[in-house]
């Protein structure tokens, strides 16, 4: 069969190409020992490129002569309108290994963006717009079940009765999404925690448990409970500044996680909880949830748990009947309730599932705001959503279509060094992030990157006081699920009409 | 025409609507002038005054709406509940009436006196008055228990969506609202309102940058007792909506003013807050102040804007509400950058309370009355016989004088 295998498997063109300048080249071999793809070779005196490469960019950046130009190869197929490039290597790929293609990063396919379809209002002559510089324009953001109304004691001094729920307090309406440790190296994770402390923000301990390094940052993190339950114990609930249950992930809904055993490093392992070398598969659903009352069960034992010092979360894949099942979680008891929409990233997916399953977040979080707002449940629950924010202006957009929080993974990723290149679930990174060889590792600085990732929030906050100062808002809460400061352009109105977003034209009135 | 921007009057109009919504309407909003005055003594206040206090104001007017709301007003059906309707004809009055008759005894009806005005151009919507108790047998639902109040709401928001040309405009105990299409002085004229006397007065005369003409759509707007004139924007509408649509109320005249009102009355009447308590969420301190309270008021201050988030009014206002249950009160409340503005008063006898958008309004009727501005935020508090119990410049928390 292996004879038969090797004469069986399609060489195929390379996607990308290293090209060498030898005029400038002094031969140093820096980007020889940096390829983690091993896509260059040191030969006859000279560097060359071997195969293999996925333009990580990687000897670009360690080129001290700056002569490496990553050239992507035109499209060696005859050329098909419905038969892609695409489509024909997915072919000869299962053709070879007979296996399910992995991916990962957020869907590569074309999807359309809502995002993009959608504009942004200011405030002119009628009500003024605010100059953020000179002026207060808030954006601390409280995350955390909403009691629907207050009770008041009158007397010499107003007083509030009871104590109310845990909440947490934070400086800006963004959070980083939950990345496990495992997925991503210590360093990475390192450098999360630490800009989320630095920003007074949360950042998500994703499903692979916290190492014990990292309590330091706890009242910093929302500790995630995933079906595999890694890494969880007393120690890893407590303290934290919040718990998610997680029941799905945009990037693969209706999966677990799913970490290669090459990449279950001892660190890994006691980190997990779980033996060396094992590949650490998470169950696709809680195997103690098959129905949404076992959910409620659940979020009570977590509540009794902490013993209500923290808000208790769900976090669940953008679906199509995404709408009826929030309303679900939020009935079940859950304090906050996280969204995630199918462009999300991943260390490791189906690609089936990644580029197919599933619904844009924009949409999702559109129907979730107005479904809770039509049972009357919007305020009682606090709303983060993720899975393909960009930028600021995504971040903006999101919260206007009913989002209390962003969350942030692949940005922040990106801000650390990564390039997209999607080969995250080879465990080769170049830039040590999503890998545990120790000496990729060691390529990224954690103070680096978490002043990096505090640079790009700082300026994604700047960024929305601006917008809010400009719509004539001066405090977050007060855009979120604001759809009337949207307009639709796109070509779908349809979607603008599910979104309830006006079309653009159409004024107040 | 006295209207002091006018050398060459503007057009007004071609399509005037009277209780109809004018079709494919929205959203409405403007600017405006407020005027309002409250007897602290109980003496009666004639509507004379309040008149030449809103009228002064001419540059904050278009003549597109202008109204005025008399609490304390019929001291001999004070504990009825009175209901005035605009309708456009006759067919729409039987309509709802027939539904009125549904839930409410209904004691008394009555035309609301007003005659034609020269300048204002007919047509005139049929304005009437009904006097009524609520049915014991309406109190009596399948769902959650209804009190009183709620069985009055949800008629009013029945009449005003499924009757088409019929429009409540207010719909409290001892109170009446009179307002309609045009200058405040013309609104004075057609309703005679120097012929009523009250314990207290708001009002509120409108310059709307993209409303249509309509006589329903002018303020005050009033739900139950709640009277409110509002000159402001609201840029948080699509927010603050969601929180009183959540809370069971039909938005029917499509403005922000409209929600405040509601705001109110769930914050206070439902959900029992102190008005300061409630004043806090519409327009709150910021976090960073909210910091430097002591640790119960910050406390409240924090779980008063996590919980009213949606209560909370972004963008300039400033706003006077009125309410007569349990007792006749003026509220005065400016935004918390006070962007738009308020002025208060009281005469040198300590007998009126006043609040206005301009000093002048205050001055032209008590040239000597004591003057002060509420802080951004800050709610002034009067009640007919007792006196001003907050105005305006105390710590958001401290209670009350009751």
């Amino acid at each position: 069969m292996s004879g038969i295998a090797k004469k069986m498997d399609t060489k195929l063109p390379e996607r990308f190409k290293p090209v060498i300048d030898y005029q400038s080249c002094r031969t140093c071999k820096r980007c020889v020992n940096e390829c983690s793809f091993q896509a260059l070779d040191f030969r006859d005196n000279r560097v060359v490129p071997i195969g293999g490469c996925v333009a990580c960019g990687r000897c670009l950046a360690v080129c001290p002569v700056s002569c490496i130009e990553i050239r992507t190869v035109p499209s060696q197929f005859p050329p098909h309108g419905n038969w892609t490039e695409r489509m024909r290597r997915a072919i000869y790929a299962q053709a070879n290994s007979g296996g399910v293609l992995l991916s990962s990063c957020g869907t590569d396919v074309e999807h359309p963006v809502i995002f993009d379809d959608l504009l942004l209002d200011a405030a002119q002559v009628t009500n003024p717009s605010i100059d953020p510089l000179r002026e207060p324009v808030e954006t601390v953001t409280l995350l955390g079940g909403r009691p629907g109304r207050l009770q008041v004691s009158e007397g010499e001094m107003l007083r509030m009765k009871g104590c109310g729920n845990p909440l947490v307090v934070m400086d800006m309406p963004l959070m980083i999404g939950h990345v496990s440790l495992g997925s991503v190296s210590y360093n990475t994770q390192k450098a999360f925690f630490m800009a989320a402390k630095e920003l007074n923000i949360v950042a998500g301990s994703g499903e692979g448990g916290l190492h014990h390094d990292f309590y330091q940052y706890a009242d910093h993190i929302c500790a995630e409970v995933a079906s595999g339950r890694f890494g969880v114990d007393p120690q890893y609930l407590k303290g934290m500044a919040a718990v998610e249950i997680k029941i799905g992930q945009g990037a693969k809904p209706g999966h677990g996680g799913h970490l290669p055993g090459e990449k279950v490093t001892p660190l890994i392992s006691e980190t997990r909880m779980i033996p060396v070398g094992t590949d650490a598969l998470s169950p696709y659903p809680h195997h103690d949830i098959y129905s949404i009352e076992d959910l409620a069960q659940l979020i009570s034992v977590l509540k009794e748990s902490v013993e209500y010092s923290m808000p208790v979360g769900v976090k669940i894949a953008a679906v199509h009947n995404i709408a009826a099942i929030a309303s679900g979680v939020v009935r079940a008891g859950a304090d906050f309730i996280t969204i995630d929409g199918f462009k999300g990233g991943t260390g490791s997916s189906m690609r089936v599932i990644r580029d197919h399953a599933g619904m844009p977040v924009e949409v999702a979080v559109a129907v979730v705001d107005k479904r809770l707002t039509e049972e009357g449940l919007r305020n009682r629950v606090t709303v983060c959503a993720g899975g393909g924010i960009r930028c600021s202006a995504d971040m903006i957009k999101v919260l206007a279509l009913g989002a209390d929080v962003a969350m942030v993974s692949t940005a922040a990723m990106v801000a650390v060094g990564c390039r997209v290149c999607q080969q995250c679930h080879r465990g080769l990174c170049s830039w040590g992030i999503a890998t545990q060889r120790e000496d990729l590792v060691q390529r990224l600085d954690p103070e680096v990157g978490a002043a990096r990732i505090v640079h790009l929030f700082n300026a994604w906050n700047e960024e929305l006081r601006e917008v809010l100062g400009a719509m004539g808002i001066d405090s977050v809460e007060s855009l979120v699920g604001n759809r009337d400061r949207l307009r639709y352009q796109g070509p779908n109105p349809k979607i603008a009409e599910i979104m309830g977003v006006k079309h653009v034209g159409e004024g107040w009135g | 025409m006295s209207h002091a921007n006018a050398a060459q009057p503007l057009p007004q109009p071609s399509q005037v609507y009277l209780a109809q919504r004018p079709p494919g309407l929205k959203y409405m909003m403007g600017g405006c002038g407020i005027a309002g005055c409250i007897s602290l003594d109980g003496r009666l206040i004639a509507g004379d005054r309040i008149r030449a206090m809103l009228t002064i104001m001419e540059e904050r007017e278009n003549g597109l709406g202008a109204g005025y709301a008399c609490y304390g007003l019929f001291p001999s059906r004070k504990d009825q509940y009175c209901l005035q309707f605009f309708f456009d004809d006759e067919k729409a009055k039987e309509r709802a009436e027939g539904m009125m008759r549904f839930n409410l005894d209904i004691l008394h009806d009555e035309k609301v006196y007003h005659h034609p005005v020269a300048d204002l151009r007919p047509p005139y919507p049929i304005i009437w008055r009904y006097f009524a108790n609520v049915l014991p047998k309406s109190l009596k639902s399948e769902g959650p228990k209804k009190g009183e109040e709620d069985v009055v709401i949800d008629l009013v928001m029945q009449i005003n969506l499924e009757v088409d040309g019929a429009m409540c405009i207010s719909s409290g105990k001892d109170m009446a609202v009179f307002k309609g299409n045009g200058f405040s002085y013309q609104m004075a004229d057609f309703y005679d309102i120097p012929r009523y006397k009250g314990t207290m007065w708001i009002s509120h005369s409108r310059f709307p940058t993209n409303s249509p003409a309509w006589w329903a759509g002018a303020h005050p707007l009033s739900i139950l007792d709640w009277g409110v004139c509002h000159n402001g924007e609201i840029t948080s509408y699509g927010v603050n909506r969601k929180l009183v649509e959540m809370s069971g109320y039909k938005c029917t005249v499509l403005t922000d003013t409209e929600v405040v009102a509601y705001i109110w009355d769930l914050l206070v009447r439902k959900h029992g807050l102190p008005i300061q308590a409630a004043a806090f969420a519409m327009a709150p301190w910021t976090y960073d102040e909210i910091s430097r309270l002591d640790p119960e008021s910050r406390k409240l201050a924090t779980w008063l804007r996590f919980t009213y988030r949606e209560a909370f009014l972004n963008g300039p206002f400033s706003i006077l509400v009125g309410r007569s249950q349990p007792e006749v009160t003026l509220i005065a409340l400016a935004d918390r950058k006070k962007l738009r503005p308020m002025i208060v008063g009281q005469s040198p006898d300590g007998g009126i309370a006043y609040c206005a958008s301009e000093e002048c309004a205050i001055r032209l009727v008590e040239p000597d009355a004591e003057t002060w501005a509420t802080n951004a935020g800050s709610p002034m508090i009067a009640k007919v016989g007792k006196g001003i119990l907050r105005t305006g410049t105390e710590h958001p928390f401290q209670g009350v004088r009751l």
